[in-house]
C-alpha cells in the first residue's frame, strides 16, 4: 500500500531562530497537533449535533438519540467493529493493511462456539470459558502471526498476503464447522453462561475501551509504538538505524489478528452462535473508521483516538439512519458519501 | 522597471504558521543575466524562487515579467511565462525514462495521442548534451546516481524553452568536470539570452560565473551587488549580518591504534578497497560521482553482499549482514539522501533524534519524556541545532538543521566509526562550519569518522587522510599534509598516476 511520493512538499524554513528555555517547553504541544485532534472531534461533536437534530421524538417529546439506552447501544453497537479497528490503526500505521480481520473474526465465533460445545475437559465453568476463550484468541494471532511473517519475510505486499489470508481463513472456519452454525444456547450450561456474560453491555463496551486505551498508551508511550509509526514512515531510514523492523511488522499482524479474535468471541456471545460467515465486510467498516479518524493509509501518522472517534461517527451515523426507519441499501450510500467528506475535512491542512 | 529587466518581484511575503519567510522582499533579474541569490539558512532564498517558479504563492507581492505585471499561480502559468525552476530535491520521476521525465508536462507535446519512443529519446538528446548529461534516454531514472539525476533536471529545464531558469542548489551534488560542463551550459544560455538564477551558497563558484549577486537575510532582501564591485567578505557579511569566523587550524586528533582495517573488500561495484581507520582519524574519501564512496558505506554498513573481502574492527573480523549489526557492531551511517534514508518526515525534532538508541528511555517500559528530552536537549546543544519545538515535525526544518537532527541521532547512538555520506550538501554556509566543528569535537573525542563528500575544500580542510576512488577502485591515500585539490582531482580523473592501494604503515 506505500506509495509514497518523496519529493513532494517543499519545506518550510527553520521555525524560529533562537532557542526557547527548555524549561518553557517540556510537555508544551505545538498548537497544530492540538488542532488535528480537535479536528477529529469537531467532526464528532458536529455529527453528534446533526444526530439530534434529526433524531425522532418519542411520545412525550424527549430525543430518542439522546436517550441513555440509545447511546449505550451505539457504543454496543460499534464495539466489535471498534475492537478490530484499535489494531488495525497499528497495522495502516506501518504503511500496511489487514483485510483478513473479518475472517479471523469468523474462525474465531467457530473455535470457540466449538470449544464450548465439544470439549468437555475437567476444568470447571469458569476453566473451561476461559479455554475456550484462549483457544480462540490463540488461533487469531497464529493467524496474524502467520500474515506478519510473510510480509515480513518473504516480503509480499501487505494487501496480497492478507487477501489470501481473508480467503484461506474463511475457507478454514468453514471447513472446521462443517459450514454450520453452531449453536450456543440460553440454558444453563457452560456455553450459554459464558454467552450471558460476554455479551453483558458492560463487558462488551468495556472490552473496546481498555483495548483503546491499552494500544493508545503501547502507541504513545512505548518504544514498540514509537517503532511502529517509524516504519510506517520512513521504513528505509528506519531499516538504517537499525529498527528491528520484521519484528515489528510480526507484531502488529499478530495483534490484528489477537484483537480481531477478541471480537469474535464477543461476537459469538451476542449473536449466541458460532458462525462461519460472520464478519464479511468488517475489515472495510474497520479501514473505514481508521482512516476517518485521520490515520493516513500512507504510513507513519494517525492515533487510536482518532481511530475510537471514526468508530463512533460511524457508529452514531448507521444510528440516526436506521432510527430514521432508511433503507439500509440508502444507509451505505449514506455512510460512503460521509466516509469521502469525513476523510477531505480531515486531510485539510489548517495553514496551507 | 528597465529595458533589460527580465523579472522584478517587489513586497513579496510569505508566512508559513505565523513565521515570515519571507517579509516584503525584492529581487530583479535582467535579460541574459546569471544573478546569484544567497542568504544563510531560513533565509527565504528557496521560497522566493519557489514563488517565481508557481510552485508557491506569496501571501502579498507583485512579479513584473517583461515589463507586465503578471499572476504566477502554479507552475503552468511560470512555465507559459517561460519560467522553469530546478529543485534543490529533484522533483522527477523515479521509475520512468530519462526521455520520459523530459518530455512529461511539456505542453507543447500535448495533444498526441502515442508516443512514439524512438522520436521522443532523439527529441531528447540536444537538451540532455547542452546540460552535460551523458545518460541513456532510455535510462531509468532510479537507476542513475543523485547527479545524474540533476543534469537531467537541467536539460528538462532547457526543453521547456525558458527564459528564466531558477537552479536551486544545482552543484550541490556535482563534482569536477561536471560543474565545470554546467557552467559552460550557463554561459550558453546567457549568450542566448536566457537568464538565469542561482540559488546558491557556494560563493566561489559564484563569483566566478555570476553578473549579480542579491543577498536575502532572515526573509529580507539585503542587498544586490555586482559580482566586479564586491567581495566574498561582504557578501558573507551580509548574509550574516555578522563577520565569519576565521577558519581554524585543524589538528589531528588521531591516535595510533587502528580501530577499522578494511581489506580488498569487493562488492558489485568496487573492487578491493583497503584501508585502515586510526581511533580518532577523520578519513575523507573523494572522486567523482560513480566512483562507488556511497557503495563502499553501504558494504560496509551491512547493505551489500560482499563478494569478497575482510573488514576487522578492533583487530577482529566481523560479518555484517545488516545495519542492525553493524550498529551493534558499533558503526553509524548518515546517509547521502537524507529525506530518503534518513529521517522520518512526519515526526517530530524529538523523535527523529532518539531513534537509534530510544530503548534506553524507557523506565518500567514505558518511555521517559524528560529522559529523552534532557539527552536530546544535551546531544542539540553539541550541534547548535536551532528548533522552536522538539515536538515539531522535522519535515518542517531547514536542510541544514534537518542534517543536525540526523547527525545528533547518530552522535547519541556513539558509534565508533560514523560514515558520513556527503553530510553538507544543500546547506549554507554557518550550517556548514557548524558540522566541520562536530566533526572535529567527535573526532577528539575519540569517534573515527569516514567523510565523504563533493566537495575538496572541506575534505582538505576536515581530514587526516583522503582516500580517493575512481570507478570502484581505490587510486590512492593521500595523507593531510600532501593533500591539494589538484593531487586529488588528479587521481580522481585517473590522470595520475595511482598511488600505492595499501595504506602506508604509519
Amino acid at each position: 500500500m506505500k506509495t509514497k511520493v518523496v519529493n513532494t512538499e517543499p519545506s518550510p524554513p527553520a521555525v524560529g531562530a533562537t532557542p526557547v528555555p527548555s524549561s518553557h517547553r517540556v510537555n508544551r504541544v505545538p498548537a497544530r497537533r492540538i488542532l488535528e485532534r480537535f479536528q477529529a472531534l469537531a467532526a464528532l461533536v458536529g455529527i453528534i449535533l446533526i444526530a439530534v437534530a434529526l433524531s425522532p421524538r418519542a411520545a412525550d417529546g424527549s430525543n430518542i438519540f439522546l436517550e441513555a439506552g440509545n447511546l449505550t447501544d451505539i457504543l454496543r453497537q460499534v464495539s466489535v467493529v471498534g475492537i478490530i479497528a484499535v489494531a488495525m490503526t497499528f497495522v495502516i500505521l506501518t504503511a500496511g493493511i489487514d483485510l483478513s480481520v473479518g475472517s479471523i473474526l469468523a474462525l474465531s465465533t467457530s473455535v470457540v462456539a466449538m470449544a464450548l460445545t465439544r470439549w468437555s475437559p475437567p476444568l470447571g465453568d469458569t476453566g473451561r470459558i476461559a479455554l475456550a476463550i484462549g483457544v480462540a484468541l490463540a488461533a487469531g494471532a497464529g493467524v496474524g502471526a502467520v500474515n506478519g511473517a510473510v510480509v515480513s519475510v518473504a516480503k509480499i505486499q501487505p494487501f496480497i498476503v492478507t487477501l489470501a489470508t481473508m480467503i484461506g481463513v474463511r475457507g478454514l472456519a468453514k471447513w472446521l464447522t462443517d459450514n454450520a452454525n453452531i449453536d450456543i444456547g440460553f440454558g444453563q450450561d457452560v456455553p450459554a453462561v459464558f454467552a450471558a456474560v460476554i455479551s453483558r453491555k458492560a463487558v462488551v463496551i468495556g472490552s473496546l475501551l481498555v483495548m483503546a486505551a491499552v494500544f493508545w498508551l503501547v502507541l504513545d508511550r512505548t518504544v514498540f509504538g514509537r517503532y511502529v509509526r517509524a516504519v510506517g514512515d520512513n521504513e528505509r531510514a528506519a531499516r538504517y538505524t537499525g529498527l528491528p523492523i520484521g519484528r515489528v511488522k510480526i507484531w502488529v499482524y499478530t495483534l490484528s489478528g489477537l484483537l480481531s479474535a477478541l471480537a469474535g468471541v464477543i461476537y459469538a456471545a451476542e449473536n449466541h452462535q458460532g458462525n462461519p460467515n460472520a464478519g464479511i465486510a468488517y475489515e472495510l467498516d474497520a479501514i473505514a473508521a481508521v482512516v476517518i479518524g485521520g490515520t493516513s493509509l500512507m504510513g507513519g501518522k494517525g492515533s487510536v483516538s482518532g481511530t475510537v472517534v471514526g468508530t463512533l461517527i460511524l457508529g452514531i451515523l448507521t444510528n440516526i439512519l436506521r432510527l430514521n426507519n432508511v433503507d439500509s441499501n440508502v444507509e451505505m450510500m449514506v455512510k460512503a458519501v460521509i466516509i469521502l467528506l469525513a476523510v477531505t475535512v480531515m486531510s485539510r491542512r489548517p495553514s496551507e | 522597471m528597465t529595458a533589460t529587466e527580465l523579472l522584478r518581484v517587489a513586497n513579496v511575503t510569505k508566512r508559513y504558521d505565523g513565521v515570515y519567510a519571507l517579509q516584503d522582499a525584492h529581487f530583479s533579474v535582467d535579460k541574459g543575466e546569471v544573478h546569484a541569490l544567497v542568504g544563510e539558512n531560513g533565509a527565504g532564498k528557496s521560497t522566493l524562487a519557489r514563488i517565481i517558479a508557481g510552485a508557491t504563492r506569496a501571501d502579498r507581492g507583485q512579479i513584473f515579467f517583461n515589463g507586465e505585471q503578471v499572476s504566477i499561480l502554479n507552475p503552468l502559468d511560470a512555465q507559459r511565462l517561460g519560467i522553469s525552476i530546478i529543485f534543490q530535491e529533484l522533483d522527477l520521476f523515479p521509475h520512468l525514462t530519462v526521455a520520459e521525465n523530459i518530455v512529461i508536462g511539456n505542453l507543447k507535446l500535448e495533444g498526441r495521442a502515442f508516443v512514439n519512443r524512438k522520436h521522443v529519446n532523439s527529441w531528447c538528446r540536444p537538451f540532455l548534451e547542452q546540460a552535460g548529461s551523458v545518460n541513456d534516454p532510455d535510462a531509468m531514472l532510479r537507476d542513475l546516481p543523485i547527479a545524474h539525476m540533476q543534469l537531467v533536471a537541467i536539460a528538462r529545464a532547457l526543453s521547456l524553452e525558458a527564459r528564466l531558469i531558477l537552479m536551486d542548489e544545482p552543484t550541490s551534488s556535482l563534482f569536477g568536470d561536471a560543474v565545470e560542463r554546467l557552467f559552460t551550459t550557463v554561459t550558453r544560455l546567457k549568450q542566448s539570452g536566457v537568464s538565469v538564477v542561482f540559488v546558491s551558497h557556494k560563493l566561489k563558484e559564484i563569483f566566478r560565473i555570476c553578473d549579480r549577486i542579491t543577498v536575502l537575510r532572515d526573509g529580507s532582501t539585503i542587498g544586490t551587488r555586482d559580482t566586479s564591485a564586491t567581495s566574498t567578505n561582504e557578501i558573507v557579511t551580509m548574509m550574516a549580518g555578522r563577520p565569519l569566523k576565521g577558519r581554524p587550524t585543524k589538528k589531528s586528533a588521531a591516535s595510533n591504534d587502528v580501530l577499522l582495517a578494511v581489506s580488498k573488500l569487493t562488492t558489485g561495484k568496487i573492487q578491493d578497497i583497503s584501508f585502515d581507520l586510526r581511533r580518532g582519524e577523520v578519513l575523507g574519501i573523494a572522486g567523482l560521482v560513480g566512483a562507488g564512496r556511497s557503495e563502499l558505506g553501504a558494504a560496509l554498513f551491512g547493505l551489500r553482499r560482499l563478494i569478497s573481502g575482510v573488514v576487522r574492527l578492533n583487530g577482529r573480523a566481523v560479518r555484517i549482514t545488516s545495519p542492525t549489526e553493524a550498529i551493534g557492531a558499533g558503526l553509524g551511517m548518515l546517509p547521502e539522501d537524507r529525506k530518503l534514508q534518513g529521517l522520518m518526515i512526519q515526526m517530530s525534532v524529538l523523535e527523529n533524534s532518539t531513534m537509534a538508541v530510544l530503548p534506553r528511555y524507557q523506565s518500567w517500559g514505558l518511555l521517559n519524556r524528560q529522559r529523552e528530552l534532557g539527552a536530546m536537549e544535551a546531544v542539540h546543544r553539541r550541534t547548535a541545532l536551532k528548533a522552536a519545538s522538539p515536538d515539531v515535525a522535522v519535515s518542517r526544518l531547514s536542510g541544514g538543521n534537518q542534517q543536525k537532527v540526523l547527525l545528533a541521532k547518530w552522535l547519541l547512538a556513539e558509534p565508533a566509526v560514523l560514515f558520513l555520506d556527503d553530510p553538507t550538501r544543500g546547506i549554507d554556509v554557518a550550517a556548514k562550519e557548524d558540522i566541520y566543528e562536530i566533526i572535529g569535537a567527535a573526532a577528539s573525542q575519540g569517534m573515527s569518522i569516514i567523510f565523504v563528500s563533493s566537495e575538496l575544500p572541506e575534505l582538505l580542510r576536515c581530514c587526516d587522510r583522503i582516500m580517493v576512488m575512481h570507478e570502484g577502485r581505490s587510486v590512492g591515500i593521500l595523507d593531510g599534509a600532501l593533500a591539494t585539490q589538484e593531487a586529488v582531482l588528479a587521481l580522481a580523473t585517473a590522470t595520475a598516476q595511482p598511488l600505492e592501494t595499501r595504506p602506508r604503515p604509519v
